[in-house]
């Protein structure tokens, strides 16, 4: 009785210091977006819809991130994870559109070619997939040599 | 397994600040780019050019050089056709450099004289101005603007007024002719003008030379005088034919302009 009693109070301790976890990742993830929002102020000058879109990318990948947080130790997390890892190329690739940003302003057109930039920021994307990819490979693999007993700390 | 994957998600994390970095400074830099257009002068070369300079001033304050920079100006008459074009490079300019970029296009008034709509009319061209360049080294912007050109005619409302006739004696008679149009070009005409007076017959009546030089938004207005044989033009034979202008300037010839009288 005593012992579980013990277990219950250890998985709620586990729950709440996830929930904490996750939420105090989240703050920490708005602030740096705050911050390099107020940089890049400049640009969402010349381009007013990228802030916007940017800003419900954000709110999209935090919720993830939580949801990663939350199932933090579960199979779980790797999901959300891979999912994060994968909405951001997914981002990315619709948002590149023909990688060229427009902007008009009186009588003039500016073009500004990203093309490189995307391509950098889908390669680092398809590192952070990869890099997922492995830690979920790594935690099964772990499940499995606790299974088996082949485990050594 | 777990370093290796640490380090990768590390690498990818500084990889990512990497970028945020450099976007971030390209953005300040393209924001303490200033680039400003000076007023086009437009000037008439005596080799039948029109040529047209543009002044750029580009202060790159920024952190990032501009690379390769290459302005190009497309001249298009009213149909949309191509008349001239002319590109400007320029390199590289560092951070912190003033410069300023002289752009000049020649218009070769000799294809634009050639027809009769840009000799007589005025028109509006096209001038399509577009400046690339390579920013913070991978970033491809590209500024562009069109604006039209006023092309004034140098013969403006060319015509010829009434003829009338007088009796010189008893051989011969004059055909005087009125003669009118306004220079609406950007350059001054000197020239000459040789007029054939041709019955409905087409045969020669009479010929007439008359030598010009209109300034700039001037109008010309003089007499052009046909001295004919009685036996060969009569006030009878006034009432058909056709007078065949031809123009001869420093920048171009053209004719026969044909203008129906009677």
């Amino acid at each position: 009785m005593v012992e579980e009693k013990k277990k219950q109070s250890n998985k709620v301790k586990d729950l709440s210091f996830k929930v904490v976890r996750a939420s105090v990742t989240a703050i920490l993830m708005y602030v740096l977006y705050l911050l390099v929002a107020a940089l890049l102020a400049p640009v969402f000058e010349l381009v007013p819809w990228l802030a916007e879109t940017i800003e419900a990318f954000i709110v999209v990948y935090i919720v993830l991130m939580i949801l990663g947080d939350l199932t933090r130790g579960t199979i779980f997390q790797h999901f959300f994870n891979v999912a994060r890892a994968l909405f951001l190329i997914a981002y990315l690739l619709v948002s590149m559109g023909e990688g060229a940003v427009s902007m008009s302003y009186e009588n003039f057109n500016l073009t500004i070619n990203l093309t490189m930039f995307y391509a950098f920021a889908v390669v680092l994307s398809l590192l952070g997939l990869a890099t997922t990819v492995m830690k979920a490979i790594s935690y099964l693999n772990e499940r499995a040599e606790v299974a088996s007993g082949f485990h050594q700390p | 397994m777990n370093v290796p994957i640490r380090m990768l998600g590390i690498a990818t994390v500084i990889l990512w600040v990497f970028l945020a970095a450099y976007i971030a400074v390209a953005a300040y830099s393209f924001k303490d780019l200033n680039i400003g257009a000076g007023e086009p002068v437009f000037a008439a070369s005596t080799n039948g050019e029109l040529l047209f300079a543009m002044p750029f001033y580009i202060d790159n304050r920024g952190v990032c050089s501009l690379k390769d920079l290459n302005i190009t100006t497309v001249f298009s008459d009213t149909e949309g056709a191509k008349i001239s074009t002319a590109s400007t490079s320029v390199p590289l300019i560092l951070h912190g450099q003033n410069t300023t970029v002289f752009h000049n296009v020649s218009l070769n008034m000799k294809d634009l004289l050639n027809k009769e709509e840009y000799l007589f009319g005025d028109a509006d061209l096209t001038a399509s101005i577009t400046a690339g360049l390579t920013f913070a080294e991978l970033l491809p912007v590209e500024i562009s603007t069109n604006f039209t050109y006023p092309w004034g005619a140098p013969f403006y409302g060319f015509t010829f007024g009434q003829p009338s006739f007088r009796l010189i004696n008893a051989t011969h008679g004059s055909i005087i002719v009125p003669v009118s149009f306004e220079n609406h070009a950007a350059f001054n005409v000197t020239g000459s003008m040789n007029t054939e007076l041709r019955g409905s017959d087409d045969s020669v009546l009479g010929v007439a030379q008359a030598v010009f030089d209109v300034p700039q938004q001037s109008v010309y207005a003089d007499d052009l005088e046909f001295i004919v044989p009685l036996d060969s033009a009569t006030p009878t034979e006034l009432r058909g034919g056709y007078f065949n202008v031809y123009f001869s300037t420093s920048l171009f010839e053209y004719g026969p302009l044909v203008i129906p009288y009677g």
